[in-house]
C-alpha cells in the first residue's frame, strides 16, 4: 500500500442547507467504530438505524449509519457513513467524537486520493484528482487564512512566540551546559506555563467554534415598550416562554432561549423596552439589555407598526447596521400606519406575532442573514474549527502534564518534551513551526558561546 | 569496507590536528562522537585513549541528553591517529595538495596536484576544512591560509565552480594560545575531570584487539586505562577593563571594520560581539584549558577576537589569572569557502558532478564531531558508490549524524552549523548508551565494524530486550516490577540476574523501562511518518508539469530535488496539498509505466 492507514473523518455534505447531514469516515477503525459506538457487528451495506452516543455514552442524534467493507468501497478502505440530521451543530458533535476516538480530519480531497491510490478510480482521473486538491486546499487556505488574518491568528501568534520563549529558557540550560547562564529559574517557567494554560483555556473558550457550537448566534430583540418583542420570542421558540401582556414593560430583565432556524442555532435576548422615560425599576431593565447589546451579533428591532416609532436610544442604534439588524412590523392584522423613515434602509418583514403570520417570511430572512453574517466561511470552515478546537485541547493537555513535571522536579529532557508536544499541537492550527525559532530565541536572550 | 582508498593532504603531519581547542565531544557531539563509533568510525577510541580530561555534562537535565566530553591531549590525538592510518589496511597516504578535480563527462574521474601528479579513482570525497581560500585576519593584518602556519587551497575552488557548485563565504574564529607558566592559577576555579570518567567508544562490545589496534607506547602499559591520569581546566572572568578596552578598539577588529564579509557562528561569538550585543552583562566566562601533557601551551575558551594583536595582548592582561601572560599565538579570524549543501544528495554525493562525494566545513557545518559523522557517511557511500550499491542513509530518527545531514540537505545553513539536542525532533531515543544498539542495522548490512563486535552487539541488544519484557511481565513483591521501577523510581532492587549484568546493559534496561512511555509516544509519531520516507519520487520528475501544483512549490522542489517524500515534505514553503498532488502523480506514473 502506498499511504499510511489511519482513519479519516469530514463531513460529506455541505453545512447548512440539507436536510440530512452525511458523515464519511475511511480508514481500519471503521469497523471497530461501529462496533464501539453503536454496539453492533458491522454488517457490510446495510443501512441501520441508531442512535449515536458520544464517548461519555451521551445521546447526540439518532443517525442511520451504513457500513461498507474495502475494497469494495469509495475509498477502497473500509468506510463508514453516517446520517444525521442537517443541524450543522449535531453534525459537528459527532464530527468531534469521531476525532477524539482516534480519527483525524482528512485534509483537502483525500478522500478521492485514497480511492485514487487504491486503483479504485482509472488513470485518466489522476489529473481531476490532483485538480481537485488542489481547488479544495485553496479555499480551506483562504478560509484559514480568514480565520488566521483575525484575531484567532494574533492569539495564535503570541501564543506560539510565547511558548518558544519558554521553551529557549529550557533548552538554553541542555544545550549549554558549561556557560554562565544566570540561575535557572524554574519560577518563572511555572508561571508563565501557568499563563499559557489560561489563554489556552480562554481561546478555547472563546473560539469561534465553541461559542458557536455551545451558544449560537447572538441575537438581541429589541424596541420599545409593548412592540411585541416578547410575542416574537414566543412565537419563534414556539411555546409561551415570556411573560407577555398588553401593560408596557412588562419585561424588565432580559430573557434567553436557543433556537434552531434552518441550518443554524440562534440564541434569542428579549430584552426590556427601550421606554425613553423609564419608570426606575424599567432603568435597571435597560441597561440590562445594553449590556447585552454590547455581544450580539444579530438584532431584530420590533416596532409597532400601527403607531409612529421613536428613535432608539443613541447608546443602542449606533450598534445597528443594514448587516446585523431586521426590521420586524409587528401587529400587522391590525390598521397599520405609513412606517416613519429609519435611521438606515435595513432590511424588513411584517408579521403578526399574535396571529403567527408573516413568520415563514421572517425565518427565511433570519436564515439568510445567518449566513450571510458567515459569509467568508465556506463549507470545510466549521471542520477545521473542531480542528482547532481538537489541537488546543490537546495542547493544553500538554502544557498541563508540563506542569505536573515541574511540581516532581522532573528532568528538563522530559519538561521540554512536552512543552515541543504543545508546541506541535500550536502549529496544527498557525502552521509549520521551524525548530531554529527556538534556537534564534535562545542566542537573542543569553549570551552564549565560548 | 575492503575498498582501495588514497588519502591525499597537503600535510601529513597535521592529520587531525585540532584547529580549534583541543576538545571532543560536549552535548549533542558527545552522542554523535558515540554514533560515530558505532558505525566504525575511529574518533571515539582516539579520544579515549589520549584525553586528558572526561567530564559528562547535563548530569541533572536527564539521561538523553547527557554527554560526554574530553579534553584530549592535541599532539597525542593527533600523532596517534596518523599512526592508525599508517597502518590501516587498504589506505595509502600521500602528501599532495590538491589543485583541482578532473571532470569528464560531468563526472569526477580524479584529481590534480601541485605536483603535477594526476590521481584516478571511481570516486572522490574532497573536505577542505576551513583551507578552501582561506583567509585569516588579525585586526587589519590578512594572511592567506586555513590554520595559522598552514596554506590555502586556492584554485580548488574554480575547479569545484566549474562543475557548476555554487560556493558562498563563512567565517569562524578561534583564541589565542597561552605560555602555562606564565598563568597565575592562584585564586582562579579549578575544574576538575569525573572521577569515574565516561568513555566515548563501547569497550563492553570490543575485544583487546579490536580497542587497541594500534599499538603505541603508554596505551598497554601495565594498569593504564583511559581517564586515569587526569588534567584539570582553570576558570576565569573578563574584567570591566577588558570591556573597555574591546570597545575602545571595536573599530580595529576585522569583523566590526568590515574587513569579514563570511558569515560567523551565533554559538561561538567573538568577544567583540558579546561585550556589543550583552553590553549589560558585567563579565563573561573564560576556561583555560590545557593542550596536552608534552607542551606548556594553553587555550582561553571563550576569547575568540579578530582584534590586532597590540589590543589582543591589552585585553589578555586585564583578566585575572594572566596579568602577565605571554601570548604564543594569537587569536585570528578565518574566513573559508563552503559549498551551500542543498547542492547534496543526502548519501553527501554533490548534485552537480557524479562521484564527487563533499564532508565537513565545506558543507557549512562547524567542529570535529559534525565534521567526522559527514566523512565517515561520505567515505561509506562513496565505496558503496562505487560498487554500484544503495547509500547508506542515517534517518532523522535513528540518530544526530541523520538530524546532521537531513537538515544540512534539505534545509541549508546560513552560518557555520553545529548539533544541538534541540534540533532533533527524538532525542529522547539518542541517549548515548544506545547508539551501538540503534545503529546497529546499518553497521551490520555494510560490514563496518569486526564480526566479532556485531555478534556481540546483537547478543548485548538481546540482552536488554530480553530483560526489558522480563521486567514488565513479571511480578515482585512491590507489583510489576517495571511499574514498581517506574513507581518509586528506585533502582537499588533490582532481580538479581539484572544487577550482575553489564553496567551498559542494566543503564539501558533501565532507560527503556523508566522512559517506556515516551519512548513509545516517539515511536508513535515515527511510525506515522515512515510511510513517506519510503516513498521514492522519480529522479526525472518534473515538478513544472504537474497539474495542480502550485508553482511556488515547484520551484522548490525542482531546486531540492528531494529523493522521497518525507524529504519533499521538510522542504520549506512545500505544503502538504502539494505533497498529496506530488504522491497521486507518483501513483499515476507507476501505473502508467506498468500498463504499457
Amino acid at each position: 500500500m502506498l499511504f499510511p492507514s489511519d482513519t479519516i473523518v469530514a463531513l460529506a455534505t455541505p453545512v447548512g442547507t440539507s436536510a440530512l447531514a452525511l458523515i464519511r469516515a475511511s480508514g481500519p477503525a471503521a469497523s471497530t467504530l461501529v462496533e464501539k459506538i453503536f454496539a453492533r457487528p458491522p454488517l457490510p451495506r446495510t443501512a441501520q438505524h441508531a442512535d449515536y452516543r458520544d464517548a461519555q455514552g451521551i445521546l447526540i442524534d439518532d443517525v442511520l449509519f451504513t457500513f461498507f467493507s474495502g475494497p469494495n468501497s469509495f475509498t477502497g478502505e473500509d468506510c463508514l457513513e453516517i446520517s444525521c440530521h442537517g443541524n450543522p451543530f449535531i453534525a459537528q458533535k459527532i464530527l468531534a467524537d469521531l476525532l477524539t476516538q482516534g480519527c483525524r480530519s482528512a485534509e483537502p480531497g483525500e478522500f478521492s486520493k485514497r480511492a485514487f491510490l487504491n486503483g479504485r478510480m482509472d488513470l485518466s482521473q489522476a489529473e481531476a484528482v490532483m485538480d481537485l486538491i488542489h481547488a479544495r486546499s485553496d479555499q480551506a487556505l483562504a478560509a484559514a487564512n480568514q480565520q488566521l488574518r483575525g484575531s484567532l491568528g494574533r492569539h495564535m501568534a503570541d501564543l506560539t512566540t510565547r511558548l518558544i520563549k519558554t521553551l529557549a529558557q529550557i533548552e538554553a540550560y541542555i544545550d549549554f551546559p558549561d556557560e554562565d547562564l544566570p540561575d535557572e529559574n524554574r519560577q518563572s517557567i511555572d508561571r508563565e506555563i501557568d499563563i499559557l494554560i489560561k489563554d489556552t483555556s480562554r481561546l478555547l473558550a472563546t473560539s469561534y467554534y465553541g461559542a458557536l457550537l455551545r451558544e449560537g448566534i447572538k441575537t438581541v430583540i429589541l424596541g420599545e415598550p409593548n412592540a411585541g418583542k416578547s410575542s416574537l420570542l414566543n412565537c419563534l421558540v414556539g411555546r409561551e416562554r415570556a411573560l407577555v401582556s398588553s401593560e408596557p414593560g412588562t419585561t424588565r430583565d432580559y430573557l434567553e432561549e436557543p433556537i434552531i432556524i434552518g441550518p443554524y442555532c440562534l440564541r434569542l435576548i428579549d430584552t426590556a423596552g427601550l421606554n425613553p422615560v423609564p419608570a426606575p425599576l424599567e432603568k435597571r431593565g435597560i441597561e440590562k439589555s445594553l449590556e447585552q447589546t454590547t455581544q450580539a451579533d444579530l438584532f431584530l428591532w420590533v416596532i409597532d407598526a400601527t403607531r409612529p416609532h421613536l428613535d432608539l436610544p443613541s447608546a443602542f442604534s449606533q450598534r445597528l447596521t443594514v448587516k446585523n439588524t431586521l426590521v420586524v412590523y409587528n401587529k400587522c392584522d391590525l390598521s397599520v400606519i405609513a412606517p416613519s423613515p429609519l435611521p438606515l434602509t435595513f432590511p424588513f418583514v411584517r408579521i403578526s406575532a399574535l396571529n403567527a403570520t408573516g413568520l415563514t417570511a421572517l425565518q427565511d430572512v433570519l436564515v439568510e442573514m445567518a449566513a450571510s453574517f458567515q459569509v467568508n466561511i465556506g463549507s470545510e470552515v466549521i471542520a477545521i474549527n473542531a480542528r482547532h478546537a481538537q489541537a488546543l485541547e490537546q495542547a493544553k493537555k500538554c502544557l498541563q502534564a508540563a506542569k505536573v513535571k515541574l511540581a516532581e522536579n522532573s528532568y528538563s529532557e522530559l519538561l521540554s518534551s512536552d512543552l515541543r508536544s504543545a508546541l506541535e499541537s500550536f502549529a496544527q492550527i498557525s502552521g509549520k513551526i521551524d525548530h531554529e525559532r527556538v534556537l534564534d530565541e535562545l542566542f537573542a536572550s543569553f549570551c552564549i558561546g565560548k | 569496507m575492503g575498498a582501495s582508498t588514497l588519502l591525499l593532504t597537503g600535510n601529513i603531519d597535521t592529520i587531525a590536528q585540532m584547529s580549534c581547542n583541543p576538545a571532543i565531544g560536549g552535548q549533542a557531539k558527545g552522542q554523535m562522537v558515540r554514533e560515530i563509533d558505532a558505525l566504525g568510525g575511529e574518533m571515539a577510541i582516539n579520544t579515549d585513549l589520549t584525553a586528558i580530561q572526561f567530564r559528562l555534562l547535563n548530569e541533572s537535565k536527564g539521561p538523553a541528553v547527557r554527554s560526554p566530553r574530553a579534553q584530549c591531549d592535541k599532539k597525542a590525538y593527533q600523532f596517534r591517529l596518523k599512526h592508525t592510518l599508517e597502518l590501516q589496511k587498504n589506505l595509502q597516504i600521500f602528501q599532495a595538495t590538491v589543485t583541482g578535480l578532473i571532470y569528464k563527462n560531468g563526472r569526477v574521474i580524479g584529481c590534480q596536484t601541485n605536483l603535477d601528479i594526476e590521481f584516478i579513482g571511481r570516486t572522490v570525497v574532497v573536505t577542505t576544512g576551513t583551507f578552501l581560500r582561506g583567509l585569516m585576519h588579525v585586526g587589519q593584518n590578512k594572511n592567506e591560509g586555513g590554520r595559522l602556519g598552514d596554506f590555502s587551497a586556492k584554485t580548488l575552488s574554480a575547479s569545484l565552480m566549474e562543475a557548476g557548485i555554487e560556493l558562498q563565504r563563512l567565517k569562524t574564529g578561534t583564541p589565542p594560545r597561552l605560555l602555562g607558566r606564565s598563568i597565575n592559577f592562584t585564586g582562579l576555579q579549578e575544574q576538575k575531570g569525573d572521577p569515574k570518567p565516561t568513555l566515548f567508544a563501547f569497550h563492553d562490545t570490543r575485544d583487546h584487539e579490536d580497542l587497541f589496534h594500534v599499538e603505541q607506547t603508554g596505551e598497554r602499559r601495565l594498569g593504564w586505562s583511559p581517564g586515569s591520569e587526569q588534567a584539570s581546566c582553570w576558570m576565569t572572568y573578563t574584567t570591566p577593563a577588558s570591556a573597555k578596552i574591546v570597545r575602545d578598539n571595536l573599530h580595529k577588529s576585522a569583523m566590526y571594520s568590515g574587513e569579514i564579509e563570511g558569515v560567523g557562528p551565533r554559538y561561538c561569538p567573538s568577544i567583540e560581539d558579546k561585550f556589543v550585543r550583552f553590553a549589560d552583562k558585567p563579565r563573561h566566562l573564560l576556561f583555560l584549558e590545557p593542550e596536552g601533557r608534552s607542551t606548556n601551551e594553553y587555550y582561553i575558551n571563550g576569547l575568540s577576537t579578530s582584534l590586532p594583536f597590540d589590543v589582543q595582548l591589552d585585553l589578555v592582561h586585564s583578566i585575572p589569572g594572566l596579568e602577565q601572560a605571554v601570548l604564543l599565538r594569537p587569536a585570528y579570524a578565518v574566513e573559508y569557502d563552503f559549498a551551500p549543501p542543498t547542492q547534496l544528495f543526502p548519501s553527501l554525493e554533490s548534485r552537480k558532478a557524479e562521484n564527487l562525494f563533499l564532508a565537513g566545513q565545506i558543507n557549512g557545518t562547524s567542529g570535529y564531531e559534525e565534521a567526522a559523522a559527514q566523512g565517515l557517511i561520505a567515505g561509506v557511500n562513496a565505496v558503496l558508490k562505487g560498487r554500484g550499491e544503495d547509500p547508506l542513509i542515517i534517518q532523522r530518527h535513528e540518530g544526530y549524524i541523520g538530524v546532521l545531514i537531513d537538515d544540512l540537505v534539505t534545509k541549508g545553513t546560513i552560518e557555520p552549523y553545529r548539533m544541538f539536542t534541540s534540533r532533533a525532533e527524538h532525542r529522547l531515543l539518542f541517549n548515548h548508551g544506545s547508539s551501538e544498539l540503534r545503529l546497529l542495522e546499518h553497521s551490520k548490512l555494510h560490514k563496518l565494524i569486526s564480526d566479532n563486535r556485531l555478534c556481540n552487539i546483537s547478543k548485548k541488544l538481546d540482552r536488554v530486550i530480553y530483560w526489558q519484557n522480563y521486567l514488565e511481565n513479571t511480578r515482585s513483591s512491590r507489583g510489576l516490577w517495571a511499574e514498581a521501577i517506574r513507581r518509586d523510581k528506585e533502582v537499588a532492587l533490582l532481580p538479581t540476574d539484572l544487577a550482575a549484568e553489564s553496567p551498559e546493559i542494566r543503564e539501558e534496561v533501565l532507560y527503556r523501562v523508566i522512559y517506556s512511555g515516551y519512548l513509545e509516544r516517539e515511536l508513535r509519531q515515527i511510525e506515522k511518518l515512515k510511510h513517506v520516507e519510503k516513498i521514492r519520487i522519480p529522479v526525472e520528475m518534473d515538478y513544472a508539469a504537474i497539474p495542480g501544483m502550485r508553482r511556488e512549490s515547484a520551484l522548490k522542489l525542482a531546486q531540492f530535488r528531494p529523493q522521497n517524500l518525507g524529504q519533499a515534505s521538510r522542504i520549506s514553503g512545500v505544503n502538504p496539498a502539494d505533497i498529496s498532488i506530488l504522491m497521486i502523480q507518483i501513483a499515476a506514473q507507476r501505473r502508467a509505466t506498468n500498463n504499457s
